[in-house]
């Protein structure tokens, strides 16, 4: 019953065709924006060619839907662009590759649903509706998944508190876990009165000396 | 924000007629405070007498808000976080997050550490499907194998104690290697686990692999198709049961694994037994990674001798006020990766994890997003419960193996 | 405790109770405190060490606890192992409700007792707040010995031998209220 197999296609699936090179075609035919990072491919399309591009990546051999995600770029320092990005994180089993599938939306912006292609879908999409509050729509189930039904908002947006409770010590001592962390932060000296070495972002003449990569020619890092 | 009720929430289930009677399905809930359930996960099944016809799992009992916690600490603070998510194959969720920061910095990692690292990956593993093992089985009404699995589990967890101080959630390792060398008893205590081992995997198969209970109850239940699991986005053991072969390990090599040579057992069943027994074929893989490793191992460095990333040794920090600086910088501040995301698949011993990391030049992650197996291996439950026995929904759950950290974060 | 121990400190309660009742009310508590079922209400990392300390290593069925319930109606303590997120609480306190007297309350783990490591939006950042907890347990996880000490500490409490902070003595179960 238990088969120890070497790498080969298992008989009988489907051999999809084309792999990256493939869905790079036929997304770039589609107007989408390419960008590469250490070896990772992502593409970026229009929120209403969002279920075209994925179709396409789809029959190219991506079959496995490994995750979709959200990012906030509210607090991020020179992003240019809309407020989210849905990210879709696609694997050919076949082909050894991996590709993600950007698309941006404003808050309030509605997205189509993926889950007619993945079933997989289904959380993931129920996950971002969560966390970030962006409506997939034509989705089965679309509601919470991980936080309570009473907790209003959106936790993993950037102006969603994390919603410390302030630390009492038995000698009376109030701390308050932000204040404390403040000059980590860098955003103000804080507790320890050291105003941290740069503002989280922002890089100073030091940082630019000590840090040996840089990335060159970028906006935002993640478009 | 409102949201519409979009056709789920019913308040009762639907009513048939049949001539003059009028049935209904019977709505039962099962957990979050459940003991064959794995944890805190609830269950809303829809029973036609024993059949299952509807099975919805509600999930965000244990949220955490891992992510947005682990936004608001740096990089090596991190790694405290990252093993509590899947509190059994926490050096899995070390392992991928710690990657996925190296790769971001480009740190150089000595080979000493990966081979410690792996060493350590594959023996969690083993530990993990031995839980997986006792509390699956107990779920199935064996009360003894949970003793004889949980005897070898605390042996492992001797290892552990041996190398970090704690025998779970531990603070090993950095982004950069670890965080400190392992003491001389290591390898000997390895050896001897993996010495001794073999016979307790013979004990197993007596106990509960060959027992005919076990296999009535699960050949046959939960039978998922290659294609189904492909639909709903399983990864792991449990998507090699239905027959694809996919291990990162082997497909996506990271952190050294392309060194050693092990086979992927696949199966073509696809039901609840073909689960179980692929994890029980995993026992003996991993062995043999760790012996390959064991073999391998050299002494040297552990740590990314560059300073920007790790803590110069104390003794440098009498005499050279540049280590003075870094170690104050990173300490307070930690290091600053260049802008980007990255994302490094991982295979844990319940599916892909990965940690897509998003920078942006400053000393805590902006986004982290951590891709966990149990979360997606849970929608896998449905196709395999429909149409089954409520009893088997009990053996479906076990060999699908969630792990609440892991499907709540 | 020697039955020899009961009947000598009986003669100085004399006066108070009466012999026959306060030796029974002793014998009771020494019989609960020695039979405390725990209810499972493992949440996260603090069950899996809850588990372990149920195995032949460091067994917690010697001092009495010998199964684990799963009906709360069957239990007499709630270990609460793990971080209680605030989805949870409710059905913890419904939990604790449905548990007939006597009951005690194990907080284990920083999580549980504190908020641990996650001071956040999601978890519950004291499970006092939720259910009287009679024993803290530090750690993160505690190890399993620390488990078995703080249900050690949990009998003496149920027999009357354990202090509080200010070095009063906390009072013996009560035997016939219910």
């Amino acid at each position: 019953m238990v088969a120890l197999k070497s790498t080969d296609t298992p008989p009988g699936a489907a051999v999809p065709t084309g792999g990256q090179t493939g869905a790079a075609a036929a997304l770039e035919a589609m107007g989408a924006r390419r960008h590469e990072f250490k070896g990772m491919l992502s593409y970026t399309v229009a929120p209403d060619r969002l279920v075209d591009a994925l179709n396409e990546v789809k029959s190219s051999g991506f079959e496995l839907l490994s995750d979709i995600f959200g990012i906030d770029w509210l607090t991020y320092p020179g992003h240019r662009g809309q407020r989210f990005t849905v990210a879709y994180n696609l694997y050919n089993l076949a082909a050894v590759e991996r590709i993600f599938v950007r698309t941006e939306v404003a808050d309030g912006e509605k997205l189509p649903t993926a889950t007619g292609l993945w079933r997989a879908a289904n959380f993931m999409e129920r996950e971002v509706f969560d966390m970030f509050g962006v409506v997939f729509d034509g989705h089965p189930e679309m509601r919470k998944l991980l936080t309570p039904e009473d907790l209003d908002g959106h936790p993993h947006r950037k102006d969603f508190p994390i919603g410390e409770t302030p630390t009492l010590f038995n000698d009376g001592r109030y701390l308050d876990p932000a204040a404390f962390r403040a000059s980590i932060i860098g955003s103000d000296s804080g507790l320890t009165g050291w105003k941290g070495g740069a503002r989280k972002g922002v890089r100073s003449e030091q940082e630019l000396e000590l840090v040996a990569h840089e990335v060159t020619g970028q906006s935002g890092g993640g478009e | 924000m409102t949201v519409e009720n979009a056709g789920y929430v019913a308040r009762t289930t639907a009513v048939e007629r049949h001539g003059e009677f009028e049935t209904r399905h019977m709505r039962v809930n099962v957990g979050p405070q459940h003991p064959s359930t794995h944890g805190v996960l609830r269950l809303v099944v829809d029973l036609d007498g024993e059949r299952i016809a509807a099975i919805k799992p509600q999930i965000g009992y244990l949220h955490t808000g891992f992510e947005k916690t682990m936004e608001n600490r740096t990089y090596q603070q991190c790694v405290t976080y990252s093993n509590r998510m899947d509190y059994l194959h926490g050096f899995a969720h070390d392992l991928a997050y710690v990657l996925a920061a190296e790769k971001l910095i480009d740190a150089r990692v000595p080979p000493r550490a990966q081979r410690i690292r792996i060493i350590l990956n594959e023996l969690n593993r083993i530990a993990s499907h031995l839980v997986f093992f006792g509390t699956g089985v107990l779920d199935l009404g064996a009360l003894t194998p949970f003793f004889y699995t949980m005897r070898e589990r605390e042996k492992i967890l001797d290892i552990f104690e041996l190398v970090s101080g704690v025998r779970m959630n531990y603070g090993y390792f950095r982004v950069g290697g670890l965080s400190r060398d392992v003491p001389d008893e290591f390898v000997p205590m390895v050896k001897d686990f993996l010495a001794m081992f073999p016979r307790m995997m013979e004990q197993y198969r007596d106990v509960f692999v060959g027992n005919q209970i076990f296999i009535d109850r699960t050949r046959g239940v939960g039978v998922l198709s290659r294609e189904q699991a492909l639909d709903y986005g399983l990864t792991g053991p449990s998507l090699r049961a239905s027959g694809v072969e996919l291990d990162f390990r082997k497909a996506q090599p990271y952190g050294g694994y392309d060194d050693y040579r092990f086979d992927v057992p696949t199966s073509n069943a696809g039901d609840a037994h073909a689960r179980f027994m692929m994890r029980f074929e995993e026992l003996g893989e991993s062995m043999k990674i760790i012996e390959q490793a064991l073999e391998m191992l050299e002494p040297g460095a552990v740590r990314d001798p560059d300073r920007r990333i790790s803590l110069p040794p104390r003794s440098e920090l009498e005499t050279s006020m540049e280590a003075v600086i870094f170690h104050f910088k990173l300490v307070t501040e930690g290091f600053h990766p260049p802008r980007g995301e990255v994302y490094v698949p991982t295979e844990s011993a319940r599916g892909e994890l990965g940690y897509y990391l998003v920078s942006d030049g400053g000393s805590m992650p902006y986004r982290v997003k951590v891709r966990v197996p149990s979360l997606i291996n849970l929608q896998a439950l449905e196709p395999a419960c429909i149409g089954g026995l409520f009893a088997d929904m009990v053996a479906n759950i076990a060999s699908l193996d969630p792990v609440m950290g892991d499907v709540d974060k | 405790m020697a039955l020899k121990d009961l009947f000598e400190k009986d003669v100085q309660e004399l006066e108070s109770e009466g012999i026959l009742m306060t030796s029974l009310a002793k014998l009771v508590a020494w019989g609960r405190s020695n039979s405390l079922w725990p209810a499972t209400f493992g949440l996260a990392c603090c069950a899996i060490e809850m588990m372990q300390s149920t195995n032949s290593r460091n067994d917690l069925a010697r001092f009495g606890s010998e199964v684990f319930r799963a009906s709360p109606r069957q239990a007499d303590v709630m270990i609460v192992a793990g971080r209680l997120s605030k989805k949870m609480a409710p059905i913890m306190r419904r939990v604790y409700d449905q548990m007939p007297d006597p009951k005690w309350v194990i907080s284990m783990g920083a999580c549980a007792s504190s908020g641990g490591m996650f001071n956040n939006y999601a978890i519950v950042q004291n499970v006092d707040s939720v259910v009287p907890v009679d024993i803290f347990v530090p750690g993160c996880p505690p190890r399993p010995e620390a488990l078995v000490f703080a249900v050690m500490q949990l009998q003496k409490k149920v027999r009357g031998e354990a202090f509080d902070e200010e070095g009063i003595k906390l009072p013996m179960v009560e035997g016939w209220s219910r």
